[in-house]
């Protein structure tokens, strides 16, 4: 029966992915897969913009609109007025960036909020399909946030979306085979190698490689751990020909080559780097702070042998992981600014965000949270979140990330998986990225 | 023999979706269905029709949208096809050639120019605007098709109309059309069927759910990720999407394939 | 029909041909000279969308582009593999429809009808045939003692499942080319032969085939021309991934267009894309002649 209950999960989450439908197939999917439909994803019928009530239409990503539910039920019961409906988007980021931004290029958007990733702020901004959030929230609407937590909002002087969550990239380690954590990166090859070399772990490290945003999400921890950055922000180019770059990816590269991390790693994804970890088959993983429930629930080998802590750096101080927040953003066009603003303070809120850490682990970005002491009673992996909240890194603030990205995802993941050398890795991502750079007007008015 | 396998190898991929519509999700995933309770089901059904939108708005567009793209191209077609062959020398051999190499090009480049021109002449989610490109798309081959048939009409017809003293738009309208009545709907047929499976273009032109076109509104479905989508809705949509064509081929086959060969032979 | 002067001239016709010239002017001419413009021109998110000369960098960045040279392969790959395949069997069916039998015309409707459908419609049909672990094809492999395949996932082997779905659908089309040729065959010729004793391998050996050449080569030049501006079935089977392993020319150009917003380069690869097509048209058909001038 437990077999059973997995399926229909998966069927759920089948069904839960249909995009056309919006909003009245999400319920019937919902009614179907033999759940309730939850009043947080359907607009009330007579509630469409008409009336006295405003209704404030969201689209988000699916996870998010299912942790999101409750709250969302609240908000519409306590405002009679104000209404929100949900829309469920695909799980995938980049095909909810797709469908949203097909509309909006044509000038036209059902949507008055958008759940957006950290990596389409500059994005969505130059494209101009965003309205900016200071007039409407206040100059001073991020104060209460950690610091860390209010990069990758801004853009060319304008607030364009509030944080959620606040989730960075994290070190996993086997507290059962190890007195402490690393300190620092050549710490953590020295631990992985002498654990393999007694037969505890088949792996040292696993972390993602595969030819996707993953990597280039490692790919930046590793140049900041090592003193160099992807993108320099006065110049507003790429600079990974500096030798502190060379270095980082040597180190990366050597992880594969001389056998801590599994050759397999170059095709590795969050998922399949974490089942090895779980299964008890490494010492050290990268990943997301959502693993932490998987490895706890899941009752396998390692469940409750596991410690986090922040990713480490070559120096101290040099460690850290990447910011990977999403926020609500409001659409240019929107006929409704200022109800959707108090959506944006309600759902981006403390009240709201605290239900999250205790029903999804999301990281919050108030400070106030992190200082919460029953939160911290049931949630322990909260000091650690604002630990590495305290130093985490945000990816290249500029329009064209995305397909500076894919150019170094490329490069690197080409590296991992054949001889290439590092160097040789470096100098075409940058060649090719300054290309981008030029061709797409760079430096130009 | 052979028939029977390349039967199979047509049809049983379309099989199979007919086969999952019907199935319940539970069952889709490798479950046994509960004892007691039936594995069939036309839940999916219910689904898509009860959708937003619902497919049979979706198959409504689809249907306004072929039927107009249809009627433009063949009253766009016709004249052009008969001025052409009218036409001699240099002059008509370069049209010709322009069409072909019109006629075999992919389409799929021009998405790009024609997304600009429905940005900034509004022209998105216009159903009737789409026509436009859409019977562009369809002209170069209508336009070869219809030329070949009147290309076969016997030459003393029209001389006769010209001395009973009928001028050049009469005698199309009284003479060539009413003999080109098989090619106008073997041609009508092809440009339907191009319209209603057109998709880039619908892909960036429509964005507003209640004005998607059929292959748009399935193309919404699959950009979720790999491992998300809704088989059996979509599956569903998939039985009752081709129901149109699967009677309008077994209804035209002859004039369809008959349109097509003859592309082939003059083109 | 010849009416030599019939319209008094050559006003007449340019008059009528006019409306539907001018259509086509607008969407098939217009549209080149606007990439060639916008090929040279920055126009992205740095530019406001707007379109600013960039002196020739989209073109030197195509040149450094790896995505573009492997997107080109694999176009490439994809279209020579289809269309080879889609001939032989679409040979086949079009013999299989020529012989006279009883109930040929509900049978030709139905072998026509993967190509009748939208495109989209079984892209998705075949993601669910070729799911893990859930769809039919691995439904057999376990029924048959294997392990379930990931056929969507690996860049090894994902593309070939690009290239049976694009064989299924178009093979019809094909078919029906191939049919016109075979029909155009006068039966005396047919019946000769016959008498002469020849099997039907030795009839398509000996009068069909080199008797359809034009045929295969017009089938050839359009499938491949089509072939190479893939896009609804990588689309939607496969997103191009995995890895980018088979992302094709046209994916690509949309990608650069509708999800980086860059538009200069998304131009800069539809003319790279056309010049392709052009050329691998002109190979085809300059092969064809020689083989014809040969033979």
């Amino acid at each position: 029966m437990a077999s059973l209950s997995t399926r229909r999960r998966v069927l759920q989450l089948l069904l839960s992915a249909l995009p056309i439908t919006g909003i009245g197939m999400a319920q019937r999917a919902g009614a179907l897969a033999g759940r309730r439909p939850s009043a947080g994803q359907v607009a009330p019928p007579d509630s469409t913009g008409q009336g006295p009530g405003q209704t404030v239409s969201v689209l988000m990503p699916a996870p998010f609109a299912d942790a999101t539910a409750p709250a969302v039920q609240r908000f519409n019961r306590s405002h009679g007025s104000l209404q929100i409906a949900v829309t469920r988007g695909p799980l995938d980021t980049e095909a909810l960036s797709d469908l949203a931004s097909s509309s909006l290029l044509l000038g036209e958007s059902p949507f008055d909020l958008l759940l957006m990733d950290i990596s389409w702020t500059a994005r969505y901004a130059a494209a101009g399909w965003l309205a900016p959030l200071e007039s409407l929230l206040g100059e001073e609407a991020m104060a209460g946030l950690l610091p860390a937590a209010r990069l990758g909002n801004a853009f060319d002087g304008h607030l364009w979306r509030m944080p959620l969550s606040g989730d960075t990239a994290l070190l996993y380690w086997r507290s059962d085979l190890l007195p402490r954590p690393p300190r620092d990166t050549a710490e953590l090859v020295a631990m992985a190698r002498e654990l393999q070399g007694q037969g505890k772990v088949r792996w040292g490290y696993v972390w993602q490689g595969r030819q996707y945003e993953g990597l280039s999400c490692v790919v930046l921890e590793v140049l900041h751990a090592f003193g160099a950055h992807w993108w320099n922000g006065q110049s507003c180019r790429t600079d990974l020909q500096s030798p502190a770059a060379l270095e980082a990816i040597t180190w990366l590269d050597d992880l594969v080559r001389s056998g801590i991390s599994p050759p397999g790693v170059a095709n590795f994804a969050e998922n399949d780097a974490l089942q090895l970890f779980s299964a008890g088959e490494a010492a050290f993983l990268r990943n997301w702070p959502y693993a932490w429930g998987l490895i706890e629930q899941e009752g396998g080998p390692v469940s409750g042998r596991v410690g986090v802590t922040p990713l480490v750096g070559a120096a101290a101080g040099s460690g850290g992981g990447t910011l990977g927040t999403w926020g609500l953003s409001l659409l240019a066009g929107s006929p409704r600014p200022h109800a959707a603003a108090e959506v944006i303070r309600w759902l981006t809120g403390p009240e709201v965000q605290r239900e999250l850490v205790l029903s999804q682990g999301y990281a919050p970005t108030w400070q106030s949270l992190y200082s919460d002491a029953e939160l911290n009673a049931s949630h322990p992996l909260l000091t650690v979140q604002r630990e590495a909240l305290s130093t985490a890194l945000l990816r290249p603030l500029t329009p064209l990330y995305a397909q500076l990205s894919d150019v170094l995802q490329r490069q690197i993941n080409g590296l991992l998986a054949s001889d290439l050398r590092p160097e040789l890795a470096l100098a075409r991502a940058q060649r090719q990225s300054d290309l981008i750079l030029r061709a797409a007007g760079a430096g130009q008015p | 023999m052979m028939r029977i396998l390349l039967l199979c190898w047509s049809l049983a991929p379309l099989l199979w979706q007919l086969r999952t519509s019907f199935l319940v999700g539970d069952v889709l995933v490798g479950e046994q269905s509960q004892p007691g309770l039936s594995p069939w089901t036309l839940a999916n059904y219910r689904l898509v029709l009860h959708g937003d939108p619902s497919l049979i708005q979706v198959l409504l567009n689809s249907t306004v949208l072929g039927l107009i793209t249809t009627l433009l191209t063949l009253i766009l077609a016709l004249p052009c096809a008969y001025g052409l062959h009218a036409l001699r020398g240099h002059l008509q051999r370069s049209i010709h050639a322009g069409l072909v190499g019109a006629a075999l090009f992919p389409t799929v480049l021009l998405f790009l120019s024609l997304l600009q021109v429905a940005r900034s002449l509004g022209l998105a989610n216009h159903l009737l605007a789409l026509s436009l490109p859409y019977a562009a798309l369809s002209l170069p081959f209508a336009i070869l098709l219809l030329q070949a048939a009147i290309n076969d009409l016997p030459p003393e017809l029209e001389d006769a109309a010209r001395l009973d003293g009928l001028h050049t738009l009469q005698r199309l309208r009284l003479i060539v059309a009413p003999l080109l009545t098989p090619a106008l709907a073997s041609t009508g047929l092809l440009v339907f069927l191009a319209s209603w499976n057109e998709y880039p273009i619908a892909l960036t032109w429509l964005s507003r759910s209640d004005r998607l076109t059929l292959p748009a509104a399935m193309g919404r479905i699959a950009s979720s990720s790999v491992y998300t989508i809704p088989y059996g809705p979509y599956a569903a949509a998939t039985v009752l999407g081709s129901l149109p064509l699967l009677l309008l081929v077994l209804l035209f086959q002859r004039w369809i394939i008959s349109g097509l060969t003859q592309g082939a032979v003059k083109g | 029909m010849n009416d030599q002067g019939t319209m008094g001239g050559k006003a007449m016709p340019l008059l009528l041909m006019a409306p539907a010239l001018l259509l086509l002017a607008l969407i098939f001419l217009w549209p080149w000279l606007h990439y060639g413009w916008l090929s040279v021109h920055a126009s992205s998110l740095l530019t406001g969308l707007k379109a600013v000369p960039n002196g020739g960098a989209n073109w030197q960045r195509l040149l450094q582009d790896g995505r573009f040279w492997q997107d080109a392969l694999q176009t490439l790959r994809f279209a020579g593999l289809s269309v080879l395949l889609e001939l032989g069997l679409g040979l086949l069916m079009a013999l299989s429809l020529h012989r006279p039998s009883r109930g040929r015309g509900v049978l030709r409707a139905l072998m026509i009808l993967p190509w009748a459908l939208p495109g989209t419609v079984m892209a998705l049909g075949w993601r669910w045939i070729l799911n893990d672990p859930y769809g039919p094809l691995n439904g057999l492999l376990q029924a048959l003692g294997g392990r379930s395949y990931p056929f969507l996932a690996s860049p090894g082997t994902t593309w070939a499942f690009t290239v049976l779905a694009d064989v299924w659908k178009t093979t019809p089309f094909v078919a029906i080319v191939l049919l016109a040729g075979l029909q155009s065959i006068p039966r005396d010729l047919e019946e000769a032969l016959r008498l002469e004793g020849a099997g039907s391998w030795t009839l398509l050996r000996r009068l069909q085939w080199p008797l359809l050449g034009p045929y295969v080569a017009l089938a050839v030049l359009f499938r491949l021309a089509q072939a190479f501006g893939v896009f609804d079935l990588i689309q939607l089977l496969t997103g191009g991934g995995p890895a980018g392993s088979t992302e094709s020319l046209a994916l690509y150009a949309y990608l650069n267009a509708m999800r980086f917003l860059d538009f200069g380069y998304s131009a800069t690869l539809m003319v790279a894309t056309f010049l392709l097509v052009v050329a691998l048209s002109l190979v085809w058909l300059g092969w064809m002649r020689w083989q014809g001038a040969r033979g």
